[in-house]
């Protein structure tokens, strides 16, 4: 079974979330045992973002690599277990609020294509980049 | 971005708010300053005339953290060196990491140079009789924007926090050994008065910040005023969106504070920290200076027995969104001294259109101030459209349970509004002056 990198390069509908990754140093870091939850957004999604948002956190790789953080959690955590939770504490610090019942939302994001399984965690694709607040 | 739809909420029931009619526009893409003509003159020239005194405060703000630091007797804090009127300003120039004033350049604004020339005078005279005589830049209001966010501190973002911080002690220790090396006395009451020393330069770390989000601002109004004239915005919410647009760009620049001493540059915040300007400045910022700030001397009793001042810091209500003009601005108090530095930069249509209201050109600081604040009620309507663009739903979602989300979130925003201090049921008149 590949890993969540590997999963999201071989995956063309991550081309900028593994773009950013990248840039932002963390290809190694998801690479890691972990487990990881990685709330993933597709290239549609970045896609919404205003323009110059990208621009200016490609320049400034810390806050770059903050943003991405925010769609990380700690721990492999499927639908099923989701569904007991109403937050997740993602590594940025911030709480990620986590709607799951008839519909699925990270925040204001709808998630995609829920549950891919990776060595080292667990990826769900989502429709929006979330951002902390 | 937000763009004005026709009926996007059609698919929730009408808002029952004592606002409604403003969140409905607000729902529509629109901004809580209605969309007038005549709102939309007001609010850009103010921009511009805002921008010009704001080109100083930045280059200041960073000259007085970067510099002057811990200076015990700064008396020259205020006369800039030529080193940072040439600061390259990041989104102006051809040298901008993202150009937001396409005309402008990166240095200081050519009026800003003139007026700090010669000043309200009009007479080149040395620089300390201009300051002595106070006909300069009045950078008091900058300072007191500052310490607004000082003091209320706790405003979201993680900037409050890692003032705290060991790690920021740390860096605060090494930067004050270096600045008073050979300086006995001072290196001795640090000894004896630590954290006297540490509070001065968190102090510090906030001109820093304060600065590092007036510098996106200036360009972003300067834009405005030269997009205005070249008739490229139609309607207040053109200009609320073209804000909205700055907010995004800026969102993820860094916010730090870095000391030059002697040859050396000691990061008492460092970029690395990933804090940013939307979280650990800007929002922060319109918090404590357009909601918070604090009761100005003169204006209310500190007895507590008077209960005149909230218990609660969040409860505070003196920014611009609630200020009475009149009597604010008569008392010789900060948004004074901003609104004589506006009278300064007024484009003509303005200064034209206050000679022919009220008392014209004698109550002309009364009347810019009340423009400024109808333009402030357009900067907050742009933070509120870019904070519902980033955490919730686009206006023209189609899941009603979508739009119910945006819609608890604009009442809980007029929420604010409730208190009678308010000004927002005064700016929906072109009557208040």
């Amino acid at each position: 079974m590949p890993n969540i990198v590997e999963i999201a390069v071989s995956n063309d509908a991550f081309k900028t979330l593994v773009t950013a990754v990248t840039v932002a140093g963390l290809g190694d870091a998801l690479q890691q045992p972990g487990p990881f939850t990685v709330f993933a957004p597709n290239d549609d999604a970045f896609a919404k973002l205003l323009p110059g948002t990208v621009d200016t956190l490609v320049q400034n790789i810390p806050q770059l690599q903050r943003i991405l953080k925010y769609h990380v959690v700690a721990g492999r955590y499927t639908t099923a277990e989701l569904k007991e939770m109403d937050t997740v504490t993602s590594l940025e610090g911030s709480p990620i609020p986590i709607r799951c019942g008839d519909v699925f939302e990270v925040k204001n994001a709808t998630v995609l294509a829920p549950d891919i399984e990776a060595t080292n965690g667990i990826i769900h694709v989502i429709d929006t980049v979330i951002l902390m607040g | 971005m937000t763009t004005t739809l026709e009926n996007p909420t059609a698919k929730i029931p009408p808002s029952t708010h004592k606002y409604a009619d403003i969140i409905h526009r607000l729902e529509a893409g629109g901004s809580m300053l209605p969309d007038t003509e005549e709102n939309l003159m007001q609010i850009i020239g103010i921009y511009k005339a805002y921008a010009v005194p704001m080109d100083f405060y930045w280059r200041d703000l960073l000259y007085i953290a970067e510099r002057v630091f811990l200076d015990p007797l700064p008396f020259f804090k205020y006369f800039l060196p030529q080193e940072y009127l040439d600061l390259p300003n990041h989104y102006a120039g051809a040298t901008a990491d993202f150009r937001v004033w396409q005309k402008g350049e990166a240095s200081a604004h050519p009026e800003l140079l003139e007026f700090m020339d010669r000043g309200e005078l009009k007479k080149k005279l040395p620089k300390l009789f201009h300051h002595l005589w106070h006909d300069r830049i009045n950078m008091e209001f900058a300072e007191a924007c500052m310490q607004a966010m000082l003091w209320h501190q706790g405003m979201g973002g993680q900037f409050y926090d890692y003032l705290e911080s060991e790690e920021y002690l740390a860096n605060c220790d090494r930067a004050i050994k270096a600045y008073f090396k050979g300086n006995p006395l001072m290196l001795g009451l640090y000894k004896l008065f630590p954290e006297m020393f540490y509070e001065k330069v968190r102090e510090l770390s906030y001109y820093a910040n304060l600065g590092l989000f007036w510098e996106v601002m200036a360009p972003v109004f300067f834009e405005m005023s030269d997009l205005y004239d070249e008739g490229k915005f139609k309607s207040v919410p053109d200009a609320m969106d073209f804000l909205v647009n700055g907010i995004f760009i800026a969102a993820g620049r860094p916010i730090y504070h870095h000391v030059y001493i002697g040859d050396e540059c000691y990061e008492i915040i460092p970029k690395s920290k990933g804090f940013m300007w939307l979280y650990e400045a800007a929002l922060p910022y319109v918090e404590a200076v357009f909601y918070r700030t604090a009761p100005f001397r003169g204006t209310k009793s500190y007895n507590a027995q008077a209960h005149q001042v909230p218990d609660e810091q969040k409860d505070f209500h003196y920014g611009i969104l609630y200020a009475d003009v009149f009597p604010v601005g008569t008392a010789g108090i900060p948004p004074t001294l901003l609104m004589q530095d506006m009278l300064h930069f007024l484009p003509p249509y303005l200064l034209e259109y206050y000679q022919n209201y009220c008392r014209g050109e004698d109550d002309m600081l009364i009347q810019l101030g009340i423009t400024f604040q109808r333009s402030m009620y357009n900067v907050t309507s742009a933070v509120i459209q870019a904070l519902r663009t980033a955490l919730l739903y686009p206006l023209d979602d189609p899941n009603p349970e979508h739009l119910l989300k945006n819609r608890q979130f604009f009442e809980a925003q007029m929420d604010r509004f409730l208190r009678p201090e308010a000004r927002l049921t005064d700016i929906q008149s072109q009557d208040y002056r």
